[in-house]
């Protein structure tokens, strides 16, 4: 829903289509299956998590649809295969 | 911000650029596709298309899910939206695409309960929060999206919500890559791969790609520099005579894909026999809908659509433009009657669109000037 907590970036909505986006995990909601997740700025949402579970507070998700599809691999090396 | 900001390192962007070039035969022209409308964006919004050798051409695939979405589909969504005590919810990129008779955001004009969300979660929360209405969710998406569809369901079901619908109009992306390759006349020399649903589906549903058609296939990132490298690596294997699956997006691709996800889809959704795709035809088995086992979630058996076809309107050259036969500059209305405000196709519509990208980053009728 828009309830200011998301914006269309860049002339792309960050979930619609196919776009993924990197969230970091701030807190779990374990009752509910939940992880609060934020962006680079700042932005919050809740996110789905059954996909990758279990995650740890810190961790890096990628997220589609409010739906986590992926931990980000800790160590990223631009330049060679990533 | 971590997994962003290096991947757009302009040092790093000149030098594989650099190699691209040591790469290329002089003479030789490398035709690529990128598969995913997301990729098509990184393309222009970042200029990747300037730091390639003349010689290196660049098409777009139809992996935008709004812009393959047909007339038809969109006109048994907005008849749905219609119907009395529909909440009807969908994408913001959804509201604009063109039906026979308008869009949805013309139907919520005139009337119809229609909402953007951003994900079928929030669609779920909408049918909580209103339970003496039916909340239809337009599910759109590739097997990237399917997965978070499915999930929903289920929860909905756990939850004993029973006002939430879905319009399943999911598919997949293997089906018509078989089909571009398939059809006549088409030319490619490799795939820039879609990345998100590899993350899904892993890499072997890949492999018939140089098994079968000889061609290279590199999922991708989405970052400026996960194209580039992408590209790089289908031309190292040029180069070398090879053909091959690789993963340039290693950071989330698992070569057996998420397995949690591929269930969630198997237990919810079934193949559709066949699914029209704007510009491209009826393809076999290139979409889902919802299991028998999960039909009291279907919208389409609680509110049947009239489900008919529409030809595309006849100025429009959007199928051509999904299977690279033609740049978006040279569709007959593109950038004239043609234009995100006032949208005839669907690659006008969606910011992952090809026109779109076209029109919004100023390529507008230009050909390249050589690196």
């Amino acid at each position: 829903m828009i309830d200011g907590s998301h914006d269309c970036e860049d002339g792309t909505c960050i979930t619609c289509g196919d776009v993924a986006v990197p969230l970091r995990v701030v807190s779990l909601d374990g009752e509910r299956g939940l992880a609060l997740c934020e962006d680079g700025a700042g932005r919050r949402e809740a996110v789905e998590i059954a996909l990758v579970a279990p995650v740890a507070p810190g961790e890096q998700l990628l997220v589609h649809a409010g739906t986590a599809i992926a931990k980000m691999d800790p160590k990223p090396r631009p330049g060679a295969p990533a | 911000m971590k997994y962003v900001e290096e991947f757009r390192d302009p040092a790093l962007g000149r030098a594989l650029s650099a190699q691209i070039l040591s790469l290329v035969e002089p003479g030789r022209h490398y035709k690529l596709m990128e598969v995913c409308g997301g990729h098509t964006h990184t393309i222009y919004k970042y200029g990747i298309d300037d730091l390639l050798p003349e010689n290196v051409e660049l098409v777009h695939g139809p992996g935008c899910p709004v812009c393959v979405i047909p007339m038809g589909r969109v006109d048994d969504g907005i008849a749905i939206a219609g119907r009395e005590g529909v909440t009807f919810a969908c994408f913001g990129d959804m509201m604009r695409v063109p039906g026979s008779r308008g869009t949805l955001l013309e139907a919520k004009a005139a009337g119809a309960d229609v909402r953007v969300v951003y994900s079928p979660l929030d669609a779920l929360r909408l049918a909580k929060a209103n339970p003496e209405r039916d909340v239809v969710f337009f599910a759109i998406g590739f097997e990237t999206t399917a997965p978070s569809t499915a999930l929903t369901l289920k929860r909905a079901r756990a939850e004993g919500v029973e006002n939430f619908l879905c319009m399943c109009s999911h598919v997949t992306i293997v089906p018509p890559l078989r089909a571009l390759l398939d059809s006549p006349g088409f030319e490619l020399d490799g795939f820039v791969g879609p990345g998100h649903v590899a993350t899904i589906v892993g890499l072997r549903p890949f492999e018939f790609v140089p098994a079968e058609y000889g061609r290279p296939f590199v999922a991708s990132g989405f970052e400026p520099l996960d194209v580039l490298q992408s590209i790089e690596m289908i031309l190292r294997q040029l180069a070398a005579g090879r053909a091959a699956v690789e993963n340039q997006y290693t950071r989330v691709v698992p070569y057996e894909g998420n397995p949690a996800a591929l269930r969630a889809i198997e237990e919810v959704f079934e193949p559709r026999p066949e699914f029209e795709w704007r510009g491209m035809g009826t393809i076999p088995e290139s979409a889902l809908r919802i299991a028998e086992e999960y039909a009291e979630f279907d919208a389409e058996r609680r509110y049947p659509p009239p489900g008919e076809r529409v030809a595309d309107p006849r100025e429009c050259q959007c199928g051509e433009v999904l299977k690279g036969a033609i740049k978006p500059w040279e569709c007959r209305v593109f950038g004239t009657s043609c234009t995100p405000e006032h949208a005839i196709g669907a690659c006008m519509v969606s910011p992952e669109g090809a026109c779109a990208a076209y029109y919004n980053f100023g390529r507008l009728a230009r050909r390249r000037e050589p690196v």
